[in-house]
């Protein structure tokens, strides 16, 4: 008796400190058949449901770059990360730029409403934007660098202005439907609102967790979170039947707030997790050996589709580093088939079936520049011959036969760093550190916390890391240029706090001129030839280089409960974007239940 | 009573005198650390933002939120300030929730799977302790290796073995949360069930090895008793064994006893590697969080709840040594 008193006391006790926020009611016990099971996209409670917050932690419904969350929130347009296309979600058409080129001009779905039945308008698109601008949140400080003002020429019609230079352009065009495609929709209504209770009051907007938001998406039904968990309910009454034909299949979406990586792969391996958004190392052992019905994007190394580039930067403030000997045969003697294999078990495409450049493994970014151009300049790796040879030409030898290289009279010491704890990227690490001792350059790994690292290396004057790990490229309408300024541009050289690029304080000013140019250019020959000139230049100079591919995000599904998920060269298009980003959200409608 | 008065205030003062060293150092330490958790979080909520003016500006603006630009020492005295109104500050990483809501929304997991677990552990332990060295032979020599063993034994390692065995195995038990993942709380016996199912595996995680170690220290103190003068002339002198051995036992626990002090002055900190082997929810694995990104705030906030608990426990078990063992209370205030 005193036992089962005791059980209920701290189930009592527990459930009180639960304390969850919910929108409605959501049964207590989730229907398997109806619940579709995310894990890797958010990791701890909850924090905030304001799209103006400055950190809500609420992964499962503010997330995504170009390709944004869109299962809650909706955007204009949804970016599908296969072709490099917008396709519209609360828009009806394309954007249209005006003759002049200098504003966008988007139609309203007619059909779209909130989940509160008020209707979607053009006034509730220029609210968002003038209330990101007013409180000066991130989406406000950086757009509107870009866009000038956003205005409703009717219900239904929407402008974005452009922000021009001197010659009365924008002033950088690829800004504006990349700024579209990610601005979160709530209404005008629910804004002026939050608005009087903060009483102008920027901290009391920003940090409003904004339980009672209205939204337009397939999941804004209701919702309910705590510290383990969060679960979204569909809106059965969503406007979207009309833009997809019907609902979502999953009623209920959910994701647990697994401790870490391992955690969330057994309950993927158990069956309680339908998709995974984690590095799940050798996954392919999980179908092969163990028999599981779990399968990724592609059937086959690499499996997934890789979006990003994890690279090494070279620290230009260390000198040794200057000589571009150095940089070049560090380069060109790593054993990338090696990081594939230890740091991504086969889940990048190898340098032989992409070649290096500096833009991501998707045809519409490799169709961007001209491979015949630059295939002498693409190594591939494990050329230590070559690097030795390199070294030696250049001066840099072992003079006193040690079996370390010297350089100006003293040993060449560089050290490999990356965030402790980030497994992937300490293998790549270890790799790069093995290639020193083959050429005779030690090269030494340095793992510190992740609050240690940004602090260094976002110093531009910084020398205690001489070779360290970022990701370059990524998908979106920004990219690839985007990639080539993350890569070389000189507007990061000296900036202070610098998490943006070129951290490795590279100088070309014929490469910024490049960079200046490509937002500019419509013709697609010269286009084309701008960027295989980009991706020359960085191969010869190598500021820094590709250690691997790597997607935005995994995709990694249990097909026990769900299947039809989006697959490569399936018949519906949709890229593998957790059934939640982008155009990818589609894949959602085409989920069917293993058993019905 | 006027000596134990004495003994009390100078506990007292040395009590105030350690809780101040401790506030400063809960202050200091942490912003000691070579990072710049301003950095992490800006780097986390600007990607994707392709203006470094504009990042710039989010970095300063977060700088004056967090008050990370003000000099050291008018953050410590604002630190203070707001301490003694009971306000442990904002998390950085988990802005804007206060340190308080982060630590009431977990603490409760953390009690009711640590207090448990190493009261039981504790009781068990001390059980096969005096019984090793009571009974000696057979289970003496057996006790003594398993209790080795298994106190040896890494704490991730045993729970990574009971996830295997049990949960990944056997599957008799579920292999993380706090409750079902396919429930929501509610007021049901199938809800509290799940939760009960789910406290096993972290809770015999922490048992175990609380066991092993207990059991031996009891096991070494009860043989220095059993040998001590007194319980050699009390045996003489005919005094029955039953009567001895309880003797020996109350002297033998007083380590002992001390020692589940300290244990649940700092259980506060959470039982990190049962949370993470098995996502349970608690402060555990909410504080390496906090250490891992700066999370100046929040780290004092929680190390200081430790400290708190700590000397508190610590200053009642010196009370009550005092009461128990007056031999304590003479050393000391002579």
């Amino acid at each position: 008796m005193t036992r089962k008193l005791c059980a209920l006391a701290l189930s009592l006790a527990m459930l009180l400190s639960l304390a969850g926020v919910a929108g409605a009611d959501i049964p207590s016990e989730l229907p398997r058949n109806e619940t579709l099971y995310f894990a890797g996209q958010q990791w701890g409670a909850v924090l905030s449901w304001n799209i103006f917050g400055a950190n809500q932690n609420n992964s499962l419904v503010i997330g995504g770059g170009a390709a944004s969350r869109v299962i809650y929130f909706e955007t204009l347009y949804m970016w599908n990360d296969l072709d490099g296309q917008l396709y519209p979600l609360l828009a009806q058409g394309e954007p249209v730029w005006n003759d002049e080129g200098t504003e966008i001009t988007v139609k309203i779905n007619p059909a779209a409403h909130f989940n509160n039945g008020e209707p979607v308008t053009a006034n509730d698109v220029v609210a968002v934007w003038d209330a990101h601008v007013k409180y000066q949140t991130g989406t406000g400080v950086n757009g509107s660098t870009y866009i000038s003002a956003v205005e409703a020429i009717d219900d239904g019609t929407v402008v974005f202005k452009a922000v021009l230079n001197d010659e009365g352009k924008p002033i950088n065009p690829l800004e504006l439907p990349n700024q579209i495609c990610q601005l979160r929709i709530t209404s005008a209504a629910w804004i002026a609102a939050l608005d009087e209770k903060a009483g102008g009051d920027q901290d009391a907007f920003k940090n409003d967790p904004a339980y009672d938001i209205v939204a337009s998406g397939p999941y804004a039904g209701s919702y309910y979170t705590d510290e383990t968990k969060i679960v979204l309910e569909r809106d059965d009454n969503y406007w979207g039947v009309a833009l997809w034909g019907k609902l979502p299949a999953p009623k209920y979406l959910a994701h647990i707030f697994y401790a870490d990586n391992a955690a969330g792969r057994a309950a993927l391996e158990a069956g309680e997790v339908d998709v995974s958004q984690q590095f799940n190392s050798d996954v392919e052992k999980m179908w092969l050996e163990k028999g599981l019905p779990i399968s990724t994007y592609i059937d086959e190394p690499p499996y997934q589709l890789g979006l990003v580039q994890p690279s090494a930067i070279y620290n230009l403030n260390i000198p040794v580093l200057n000589e571009l000997a150095v940089r070049k045969a560090i380069a060109i003697a790593v054993d990338y088939d090696q990081i594939n294999a230890n740091a991504m078990t086969h889940q990048s495409a190898t340098f032989e079936q992409v070649p290096r450049s500096l833009f991501n493994t998707t045809e519409g970014q490799q169709a961007a520049y001209d491979h015949d151009a630059v295939k002498d300049l693409q190594w591939a790796g494990k050329d230590i011959e070559g690097a030795k040879a390199l070294l030696d030409e250049a001066g840099i030898v072992d003079s006193d036969g040690d079996g370390w290289r010297e350089y100006n009279g003293e040993k060449i010491t560089l050290n490999a760093v990356c965030p402790n704890g980030w497994s992937d990227w300490q293998a790549s690490m270890e790799v790069v550190a093995a290639t020193g001792k083959e050429i005779g350059v030690e090269i030494t790994t340095f793992y510190p916390e992740a609050a240690e690292f940004y602090a260094v290396f976002q110093n531009p004057d910084q020398t205690q890391y001489a070779i360290y790990m970022q990701s370059i490229g990524g998908s979106g309408p920004t990219y690839p240029w985007n990639s080539i300024r993350q890569a070389m541009s000189g507007e990061f050289v000296g900036q202070q706090n610098n998490g943006s690029g070129n951290w490795g304080q590279y100088v070309n000013p014929h490469v910024d001129e490049i960079i200046a140019a490509i937002p500019q250019t419509s013709d697609e020959a010269e286009l084309k030839a701008l960027y295989t000139e980009a991706v020359q230049i960085y191969l010869t100079d190598i500021p820094s280089f590709q250690l691997m591919y790597r997607p935005s995000l995994f995709h990694t599904v249990n097909e026990s409960v769900w299947t039809n998920y989006p697959e490569q060269g399936d018949e519906y298009g949709y890229p593998p974007n957790d059934l939640t980003d982008g155009y990818g959200v589609g894949a959602l409608y085409e989920l069917e239940l293993v058993n019905p | 009573m006027k000596g134990y008065r004495k003994y009390f205030l100078k506990k007292l003062f040395w009590f105030a005198i350690t809780l101040i060293a401790a506030v400063i150092l809960n202050f200091a330490l942490p912003r000691m650390m070579p990072s710049d958790p301003i950095a992490t979080i800006t780097q986390r909520v600007t990607e994707g933002m392709n203006n470094q003016n504009a990042v710039m500006q989010i970095y300063r603006e977060y700088a004056r939120k967090f008050g990370t630009d003000q000099p050291m020492w008018k953050q410590f005295f604002i630190y203070i300030g707001n301490l003694l109104k009971g306000d442990m500050g904002v998390s950085f990483q988990q802005y804007p929730r206060k340190v308080s809501d982060i630590v009431a929304a977990s603490v409760v997991w953390t009690i009711a799977l640590q207090l448990p677990a190493i009261l039981v552990g504790w009781m068990i332990g001390n059980l096969l302790g005096a019984l090793a060295a009571y009974l000696r032979k057979g289970f003496d020599k057996a006790l003594v290796p398993i209790s080795l063993f298994i106190s040896g034994l890494p704490a991730f390692g045993l729970a990574v073995t009971l996830l295997v065995i049990f949960g990944i195995t056997l599957k008799w038990l579920p292999i993380s949360g706090g409750y079902s993942y396919d429930m929501l709380p509610s007021f049901s016996w199938r809800f509290i069930k799940s939760v009960i199912i789910h406290y096993q595996m972290p809770f015999w995680s922490i048992v175990l090895i609380a066991i092993g170690g207990q059991a031996i220290g009891m096991r070494s103190m009860s043989i220095y008793e059993l040998n001590a003068d007194y319980v050699k002339y009390s045996r003489f002198l005919g005094v029955k064994d039953r009567k001895v051995v309880g003797y020996v036992f109350r002297n033998a626990m007083l380590p002992q006893v001390t020692g589940l002090a300290l244990s649940i002055g700092t259980m506060i900190g959470g039982a990190l590697v049962a949370e993470t082997i098995f996502s349970y929810p608690g402060l555990g694995s909410t504080i390496m969080g906090g250490i891992t990104s700066a999370d100046y705030p929040l780290i004092s906030g929680v190390t200081l709840i430790i400290t708190v608990m700590v000397l508190t426990m610590s200053f009642a078990i010196e009370m009550l040594y005092g009461v128990i063992d007056p031999r304590v209370k003479a050393a000391q205030s002579e």
